[in-house]
């Protein structure tokens, strides 16, 4: 595919146009060779550095979490205590996925089946009898030729 | 007679000028196949039909040949143009802000919230950026490059845009197709890795199921989560600031009618204009270059490195975790961002070895904790390296 790209004069006029795009942004032309000594001390730096912030910035998060929901509990606890009880009274239910899966599909069909407007009148409808020459009365009835 | 002849031949010769036919080249005609993959891919594969579909009408629009000298202004390089307009909003990374205040909008944290040391696998999967950045500055890209280059093993296509238009303008086109491309192949290009590093009973691995999640915690997450974030790592500020205001929007219960258009229609427009604009950045005349190719190798290669660190950090963690507290060393994959594709990979999975384990609601703590991480990684590269530019 190279060797076509190559071929095409309009593409290597637009290869010179990339080309020089990217000497423009950064003085640089990628040679698609694998040096390792192309990685600079720099590099390396910045790639220690930016995975320690990256794991740091995320670690923040878990203890700053874990520590909100303590406090959160804490503050849960006091309550009760405050009220003479040691626990909150709830039951603790270890269900399985599927339990779990069938109770909150039963819940969502139900929450679905909500709204706010219903119609009163469920078993009266009107019943529509649309114009049939057949069950005509007019042609029912004896017609005289009227005289002109 | 004959004047009359001769100008009916004139002007039908520069109509034939004008044609597709007459500037068709070879690389629009590869283009032009690549496009119909894309949306063959979407509609018969149902491989990320929402990107894949918008991103290869957009590859057809892009690489219709025309006369690029006669001034039209339609292509999407040419200044003036319907679609170089709408282009701006990829060139300045506008639309991947946008698109993070739709997803925080649409995600619930409470995975995350209830099990928090899960955010660690979202880190961990965070390597292939950097391991990917070395490797692309070894093959002799400039650091701006590399840095752009090495996001694509975030699998996060709206952060891969805003940090290419930042470091690398140049490869944008490039970059963002192949971070959308990896994001859509994640069911092809995650299991293999996983099955690799893990073994049966491990990917048998039950988990806790994830307590409930209070109001108070929801709310403060978006708020907390944006000061840390955002003072460690300042230039991921516009992702960060819009995904933690999407989810403000969503659970603080008020703002119900701003969180709906942020997640709903917005998201929509913007995944419309950014799916066919960057498709059609692929001229072939600018796109089909070595470096283009390169590129994708290189993506691929960042995306398995990042699968691979979140399977074997989660490895790790279990060996300091007991009973209940283990994990499925699978939801490590999840960590890198492609939500909620990489969760519903190992959803499968789960399900594949196990018919009763559903690992989904797990996957998705590592799976939003790699959005977080990786827009933290896009802030510090820019960060680092704006001052060179």
């Amino acid at each position: 595919m190279n060797e076509l790209i190559q071929n095409s004069d309009t593409l290597s006029a637009v290869k010179d146009t990339v080309v020089s795009a990217m000497e423009s942004a950064n003085g640089e032309i990628p040679d698609l060779q694998f040096k390792i000594s192309n990685i600079s001390t720099d590099s390396l730096v910045l790639t220690v550095l930016g995975y320690t912030i990256v794991f740091l910035a995320l670690l923040f998060l878990f203890i700053t979490f874990v520590n909100v929901t303590r406090l959160l509990n804490y503050k849960i606890k006091k309550k009760l205590q405050s009220t003479g009880k040691e626990k909150e009274e709830t039951e603790t239910i270890d269900l399985s996925g599927e339990v779990t899966a069938a109770i909150s599909t039963a819940l969502i069909l139900h929450f679905r089946e909500i709204h706010d407007f219903e119609s009163t009148i469920i078993t009266i409808k009107k019943v529509q009898k649309p114009y049939s020459p057949w069950s005509s009365k007019i042609y029912g009835l004896r017609q005289y030729p009227g005289k002109r | 007679m004959d004047a009359i002849l001769r100008e009916l031949i004139d002007g039908f010769n520069i109509f034939i000028q004008y044609t597709g036919f007459a500037n068709l080249t070879i690389g629009h005609f590869l283009m032009l196949i690549v496009g119909c993959i894309f949306i063959s891919l979407g509609i018969i594969k149902e491989y990320e039909p929402l990107l894949l579909v918008p991103i290869g009408f957009g590859v057809l629009l892009g690489n219709i040949p025309f006369l690029e000298t006669a001034g039209m202004q339609i292509g999407i390089y040419e200044e003036g143009s319907v679609l170089n307009y709408l282009y701006f909003g990829v060139l300045k990374g506008i639309y991947p802000p946008l698109i993070f205040l739709g997803i925080g909008a649409m995600t619930d944290f409470s995975t995350l919230l209830s099990n928090p040391k899960l955010m660690l696998l979202g880190a961990a999967a965070q390597i292939g950026i950097f391991l990917t950045f070395l490797a692309a500055l070894a093959l002799g890209f400039s650091t701006q490059q590399a840095a752009a280059i090495g996001i694509i093993g975030g699998a996060d296509g709206p952060t891969a845009i805003f940090l290419s238009s930042k470091l690398a303008p140049e490869l944008i086109g490039a970059i963002a197709i192949a971070a959308y491309s990896y994001m859509a192949l994640v069911p092809v290009l995650q299991p293999p890795i996983i099955k690799l590093l893990t073994n049966k009973e491990e990917r048998r691995i039950k988990m806790k199921p994830p307590r409930a999640v209070g109001k108070t915690e929801k709310i403060l997450f978006p708020i907390v989560g944006l000061l840390l974030t955002t003072f460690i790592s300042p230039g991921g500020l516009p992702l960060l600031g819009m995904l933690f205001f999407g989810n403000l929007l969503k659970e603080s219960g008020v703002t119900r009618r701003l969180a709906d258009t942020a997640s709903k229609p917005l998201i929509d427009i913007v995944t419309i204009l950014l799916g066919l604009t960057v498709g059609a950045s692929t001229q072939a005349t600018t796109f089909l270059t070595p470096q283009s190719i390169l590129i994708f190798v290189l993506g691929a290669i960042s995306f398995m490195i990042a699968t691979a660190g979140g399977v074997i950090f989660a490895k790790a963690m279990n060996l300091f975790l007991k009973g209940d507290n283990k994990l499925n060393p699978m939801i490590g994959a999840a960590g890198v961002s492609a939500v909620p594709d990489s969760a519903r990979v190992v959803q499968h999975l789960g399900l594949k070895e196990d018919k009763s384990n559903y690992l989904l609601m797990h996957a998705m703590a590592p799976n939003v904790s790699g959005v977080i991480g990786s827009a933290v990684a896009a802030g510090i590269l820019l960060s680092f390296l704006t001052h060179i530019l």
